[in-house]
């Protein structure tokens, strides 16, 4: 089957891919020669590969075909596996696995029992050799395409994996012929691959990464700060994910033909199965048209069902859940103790965010400033489903040549663990009393040191001396109340139910700086009329300032520094 | 990372104000909360080359 047999791999060299690895599906990337990451299709042409093994008569199936065993041989099928690694069958939640093969106690870890040797042979397999199973399909369908063995990789995981569980998968990729160069965590691989495109530039913004999976969503606030990334906030909820949509959907059209034939076809097992994978299929159709269909030969006593469903409809019936995706990243927002406002970029990412209602509703929580990155609000976007992946491959192209050391070594908290400021540095505009001044931020808050920012600055019609005022500043939500214009006649029972507060004042919530600590001032003289003047804060890692400012063109300028603040709190890591 | 582009003016030089040096100190920053930086993309691997070499941003661009 593996077309690469011993793999073209000189002596010591590395070929490094990067892995998605889901509770629902996994994808592999690679980077082309111009640094451009792209996923890898499978023998069977998928992108997003099933994390499912099957086993019929010692036979391995892998990827969508084991998923679609879970109708006739769905105890020899496992699924949903990824997030018990590394733990003990008291610490999970079985419930993804219900219609699969049961996860069960064995020594201190989960296992699965199976007949994956030959039929009526009961074997006892952990998840550790699952995974083993499952990386080695994904490494070989990527050699297979490579032509040339993959031997190592850059794993994304969620951020709340515990040191166990990460343990349990360097050690089961290691068995599978892979050696683990560095576990990432999913929400920064998905900023990574959108901040790796050519056309994206170095920016400080303040990014919310929701990825929307199968069994679980998770929510992350980060600072992007220079290209570095550091994460504010995180949130994970295993109610509100793809499998809560697949189920609305499945008791939608379980009624449909209850209302035609008596029998629930979520009563019998094999119905259930069946329906739940027709209702996925029908879900994704459901993302890119307004209509879509489902047909299951055979669904229950033998009678096959065909019905239709169109966007409207499941978005009304979906309403509810779809609130509740909205809900936990506004919560996250407040988590990481900001406003909708301080957002300057929404990631989605994950399947789920494949679903357009869940975008445009983000579009209504989030000010018209906030970009929202999905395939609906924005036609550039990646597609969700494949930026972990992406981002994994991108970081593995990066670190594949380092020693191992190299590795640990720059992954250590010694490096990683740095003094993030607490308020934004900036420039007074305009006036120098600092209640009539305005606040231009230089540097963001939540950016690690030492760092440095340059901005250029317009001076007075005439040019001449200008005073550089530095200061910290603070952000504040500024909260104003408009009572509301009446509008005209029949106002009540309008359409939109969502908008009831339209009676209410309205209150118009604004983003606004106040200033701060008053750092240093300098003067820049003669400004020539017309001209500029560069300021660049410097900081360093004991929060000592230097500041620069000089007319843009001309000679000298000022130079000056402040002292380290006299004590530093440890805040949490 | 590029400069910020700044269109309104900076205020004019108060009439009087005088210091050595054209600068003058006043304050320090606030104390600083102590994070984890995300090791990874390229601007982190640079960092910590930086880090671990205890070298500078202009000392790391030679
Ligand atoms: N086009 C689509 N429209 C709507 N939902 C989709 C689409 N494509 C995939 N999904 C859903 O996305 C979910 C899987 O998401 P993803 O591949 O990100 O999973 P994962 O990270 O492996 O999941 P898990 O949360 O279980 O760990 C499934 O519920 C699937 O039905
Ligand atoms: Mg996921």
């Amino acid at each position: 089957m593996t077309v690469v047999i011993d793999g073209g791999l000189a002596e010591g060299e590395v070929n490094a891919i990067g892995i998605s690895f889901g509770n629902s599906n996994s994808s592999i990337a690679y980077t082309t020669g111009e640094g451009k990451a792209e996923v890898i299709a499978n023998e069977e042409g998928d992108r997003q590969i099933p994390s499912f093994l099957s086993y019929i008569e010692g036979e391995e199936y892998h990827g969508t075909q084991a998923k679609s065993q879970l109708v006739r041989n769905s105890n020899n099928t496992v699924a949903y596996f990824r997030d018990y690694l590394g733990q003990d069958l008291d610490s999970i939640d079985p419930t993804p696995c219900h219609a699969s093969a049961h996860p069960q106690k064995h020594e201190s870890t989960v296992a699965f029992s199976i007949q994956d040797t030959e039929p009526e042979t009961q074997n006892v397999v952990t998840v550790s050799e699952i995974t083993t199973r499952h990386i080695r399909r994904l490494a070989s369908s990527a050699s297979d395409f490579l032509g040339k063995k993959v031997n190592a990789a850059v794993i994304s995981v969620p951020t709340n994996f515990s040191e166990a569980q990460r343990e349990a998968l360097t050690k089961a990729s290691k068995a599978a012929g892979v050696d683990v160069l560095q576990m990432i965590s999913e929400p920064t691989a998905a900023v990574l691959a959108y901040d790796a495109r050519p056309e994206a530039e170095v920016k400080d913004k303040m990014i919310v990464v929701a990825d929307l999976g199968g069994t679980r969503s998770d929510i992350a606030v980060i600072a992007s700060r220079g290209g570095m990334y550091s994460i504010l906030s995180t949130s994970h909820d295993y109610e509100t994910a793809g499998a809560q949509l697949d189920q609305i959907l499945v008791d939608h059209f379980a009624k449909e033909f209850m209302k035609k034939h008596k029998t629930d076809p979520r009563q019998n097992a094999k119905s259930l199965a069946k329906l739940k994978l027709e209702a996925e299929a029908t879900k994704k159709a459901l993302s890119l048209g307004g209509n879509a269909s489902l047909s299951v030969e055979s669904l229950a006593d033998g009678v096959d069902f065909a019905s239709t469903i169109n966007r409207t409809r499941y978005e009304l019936l979906a309403g509810k859940m779809f609130g509740a995706f909205t809900r936990l990243i506004e919560d996250a927002v407040k988590k990481a103790d900001l406003d909708v406002l301080d957002i300057d970029e929404v990631i989605l990412s994950g399947g789920t965010s494949h679903t357009p209602r869940i975008s445009t509703n983000l579009q209504r929580l989030f000010p018209p400033s906030t970009r929202i990155l999905s395939p609906s609000t924005l036609p550039t976007a990646i597609d969700p489903s494949s930026l972990s992946a992406r981002g994994a491959a991108i970081q593995a192209s990066l670190i594949q040549e380092f020693e191992k050391e190299d590795i640990e070594q720059s992954t250590h908290p010694m490096v990683t663990v740095t003094p993030h400021l607490r308020n934004a540095i900036g420039v007074l505009v305009v006036s120098e009393d600092v209640k009539k001044g305005l606040f231009t931020a230089l540097v963001e808050r939540e950016t690690a040191v030492p760092c440095r920012r340059a901005g250029v600055f317009a001076v007075p019609r005439e040019g001449g001396n200008v005073i550089i005022k530095v200061c910290e500043g603070i952000r504040d939500i500024k909260i104003t109340k408009k009572e509301k214009a009446k509008t005209n006649g029949k106002a009540d029972s309008d359409s939109d139910s969502d908008d009831d507060q339209e009676e209410e004042d309205e209150e118009v919530k604004e983003k606004v700086w106040k200033v701060g600590t008053v750092l240093a001032e300098a003067a820049i003289r003669d400004v020539k009329k017309g001209g500029k003047v560069e300021v660049t804060v410097n900081v360093g890692v004991d929060l000592g300032v230097q500041i620069t400012a000089r007319e843009v063109g001309g000679k000298g300028g000022v130079r000056g520094n402040l002292d380290k603040p006299r004590s530093t709190e440890n805040g949490s890591a | 990372m590029a400069a910020v582009q700044v269109s309104l003016p900076l205020p004019v030089l108060p009439q009087g104000w005088s210091e050595e040096k054209d600068f003058k100190p006043i304050g320090q920053l606030s104390s600083a909360t102590q994070r984890n930086i995300e090791p990874v993309g390229p601007h982190f691997l640079a960092h910590a080359r930086r880090k671990r070499h205890h070298r500078t941003f202009s000392e790391d661009e030679r």
